[in-house]
């Protein structure tokens, strides 16, 4: 299991390689360059801010920025595990003619994503500034949570790309999936408007419902994410990782056999 | 255990699922049905294909080690075992020190990327630390003579200039034990002898290197041991010249098989008597009188391949069922090309039956396949029965090329001034 992890360390260097050959390959010889990172997030905020807060009339202030908030960490986990879910089976040049540790390459991805929502965090403080909201104290809390999306997005990611190297229409039940689950994640609402009864089993069953509101109490109501939810999730992603690795290598020695 | 090894394969065997050679996938949708449907998982044994079985193997350190064998005989999969890639069914691999394996070049090429970016990659996927690419990058641009173009992208590479790129990387990567499969062959000629050249520097600087080739040739002047395996089995192992030996008369033998399949499967004209020609094309005639039983021998018995100066013995039955006018058997020895090496007639007595030999104290004959036609027939006209493409035998001589190699000597004396 650990061995699992103490490889992707030592691989590293490997990992930072690929990491930035994917971001260089994403940008090259497009015309938009490396503006391409905001174009999708942008127009996905531009479509649900015309919908819900032009069409709809929500009453959440400053709706664009509270999207922006939450929107781009989910593109972050749901690009991850989206793109990851492939990332072994793909790489049949890798897998069968050298010895590859494996989990690289998911790491990759969430890594690579990682930078994309890093790189696109200016874009969403001056969004803000623009409504007037500036990030305060509050924002130092922002590299745990973003510590704690990283430990599960790996988890899931791991778990994904390694068993859709055995069941090949995984990949499609997880685009699905996602789908569903953004919807069941507070993005484009806030946690209150879940009716009274269920909120509560709402943010204990959806991790990503925990990190998200997080987020947005950090850069938006300005306040400390909730201590506890935080700390269960924290708890909770770190179980899932180690699982995750454990099935990873469990499965391991049939990836360059059945890729 | 002795650590004077620095490969040991023990017992190992290899087996795949048809359905993963097949490349066919579960998927969870059919694994639901399956499960709603309570049905079992239908696995056949003959769904599983071994590659290798029980491979005993040791290649000592230091030493060149050459693998041959068969496409599908399963050398590349013990090479993927020793990389790592595989885990064995069954049985140990030990491998003592640091491992590159060139199974396939520019493994993680980006053809985005120029070659200097690639370098990079590449050298760290096959397990060298930036710093040491750093180190050595000089040196492996100026291996791969493409300084010129190591900024462009690969992808406007020519599939050689990409092989020399792969290959300098691969050759830079300073293993302890070093792991090749047949890519020596990549680029031109003058790249040819300059990996061959740095083949020749591995080894002198101690490297073991276990080396799959289909090249008899490299294997022994490069090879310090070889093994041979056929069908996932370890067929021979020691001297590459005892390997080669044992390889080449083993690939001979089924070359004649090949030529002589149908043989086995023509029906023996004798009985019933006078049935239609078994094989047209190949047998026909009269059948007023037959040869059958025919045979080619060596010096203990039936034989397929023989050296150059092995002694020779064909042998058939001759019976006459009609009135046949002083038959005589023709015979003639082709190469599997066609051409015409010996031919020669002979006279068969008046009698009903006869047993026939034709006896050669030394083949004479060079490397190659060779076909014996016979023909019965008389000097009227008369076809009673001809034998066309049935019978083969190989001549391996790796010292006698061409068609002929006759008994010689040469002299050869000093002369003064």
């Amino acid at each position: 299991m650990i061995r699992n992890l103490r490889e992707l360390w030592q691989y590293r260097a490997l990992l930072w390689n690929l990491t930035q050959r994917e971001l260089k390959a994403r940008y090259r010889g497009s015309a938009l360059g490396f503006l391409w990172t905001f174009v999708n997030p942008l127009l996905l905020m531009a479509v649900y801010g015309l919908v819900f807060g032009i069409i709809q009339r929500t009453n959440i202030q400053h709706y664009t920025y509270f999207i922006f908030v939450g929107l781009l960490p989910w593109l972050w986990f749901s690009t991850s595990v989206g793109v990851g879910a492939s990332t072994i089976s793909d790489r049949r040049d890798l897998l069968t003619k050298v010895r590859f540790p494996a989990q690289v390459l998911p790491a990759t991805v969430v890594g690579t994503n990682l930078i994309n929502y890093l790189l696109s965090l200016p874009l969403m403080v001056g969004l803000g500034a623009l409504a007037g909201i500036w990030p305060d104290v509050h924002a130092l809390a922002f590299p745990l949570v973003l510590l704690i999306q990283l430990v599960f997005t790996l988890g899931v990611t791991f778990v994904v790309s390694a068993l859709n190297v055995r069941f090949r229409d995984l990949q499609h039940i997880v685009t699905n999936v996602l789908t569903l689950w953004f919807f069941v994640t507070p993005v484009l609402y806030i946690p209150n408007a879940v009716p009274e009864p269920y909120r509560r089993l709402y943010l204990i069953a959806n991790p990503m419902a925990v990190i998200i509101t997080s987020y947005q109490g950090i850069f938006y109501e300005h306040r400390w994410p909730h201590p506890r939810a935080l700390a269960i999730v924290a708890l909770g992603s770190v179980v899932l990782l180690i699982i995750a690795a454990q099935v990873f290598e469990r499965r391991r020695e049939e990836f360059a056999e059945l890729v | 255990m002795s650590t004077t090894d620095a490969i040991v394969l023990t017992g190992v065997s290899k087996s795949f699922r048809k359905s993963t050679i097949r490349r066919e996938h579960t998927t969870l949708k059919s694994e639901l049905v399956r499960w709603v449907k309570r049905q079992k998982r239908p696995e056949a044994p003959s769904a599983i294909i071994p590659a290798l079985r029980d491979v005993t193997l040791s290649v000592p350190r230091g030493k060149t080690f050459g693998l041959v064998g068969r496409n599908g005989s399963g050398k590349s999969t013990l090479l993927k075992l020793v990389t790592g890639i595989y885990t064995p069914t069954r049985g140990t691999v030990e491998v003592h020190g640091r491992i590159s394996a060139l199974l396939e070049l520019g493994a993680g090429f980006h053809p985005d990327f120029s070659g200097r970016e690639n370098i990079f990659v590449n050298g760290i996927i096959l397990g060298m630390s930036r710093r040491e690419i750093r180190a050595r990058l000089e040196e492996i641009i100026e291996f791969s003579e493409l300084a010129d173009f190591i900024d462009e992208p690969v992808r406007t590479y020519s599939s050689g200039m990409y092989a020399r790129l792969a290959f300098a990387v691969a050759t830079h990567v300073d293993p302890e034990i070093l792991l090749i499969d047949e890519i020596l062959s990549v680029g031109d000629e003058h790249f040819g002898r300059k990996s061959a050249a740095k083949m020749e520097e591995f080894r002198k600087a101690g490297k073991t290197i276990l080396l799959v080739t289909h090249d008899l040739s490299t294997l022994q002047r490069r090879c310090d041991q070889a093994a041979w395996l056929d069908a996932g089995l370890l067929k021979a192992s020691g001297s590459p010249v005892d390997v080669v030996a044992a390889y080449r008369a083993a690939v001979a033998e089924s070359e004649v098989l090949a030529l002589e399949q149908h043989v086995a499967r023509a029906p023996d004209p004798l009985q019933p008597r006078a049935g239609p020609p078994a094989e047209p094309g190949r047998r026909w005639g009269t059948f007023e009188a037959e040869l059958s039983g025919v045979e080619i021998h060596g010096r203990d018995g039936p034989q397929h391949v023989f050296a150059a100066d092995a002694p020779f013995r064909l042998r058939a039955r001759y019976r006459r069922y009609g009135r046949v006018e002083a038959p005589v058997l023709e015979l003639s020895l082709r190469t599997d090309g066609g051409t015409l090496v010996w031919s020669s007639s002979e006279p068969l007595p008046d009698v009903d039956g006869a047993s026939l030999t034709l006896e050669m104290p030394r083949l004479g004959l060079g490397d190659g396949n060779y076909v014996v036609d016979l023909s019965l027939g008389n000097s009227a006209g008369a076809v009673y029965d001809v034998h066309r493409n049935l019978y083969g035998f190989a001549v391996r001589a790796q010292d006698a090329s061409g068609l002929l190699a006759p008994i010689h000597r040469w002299s050869i004396e000093p002369t003064a001034g």
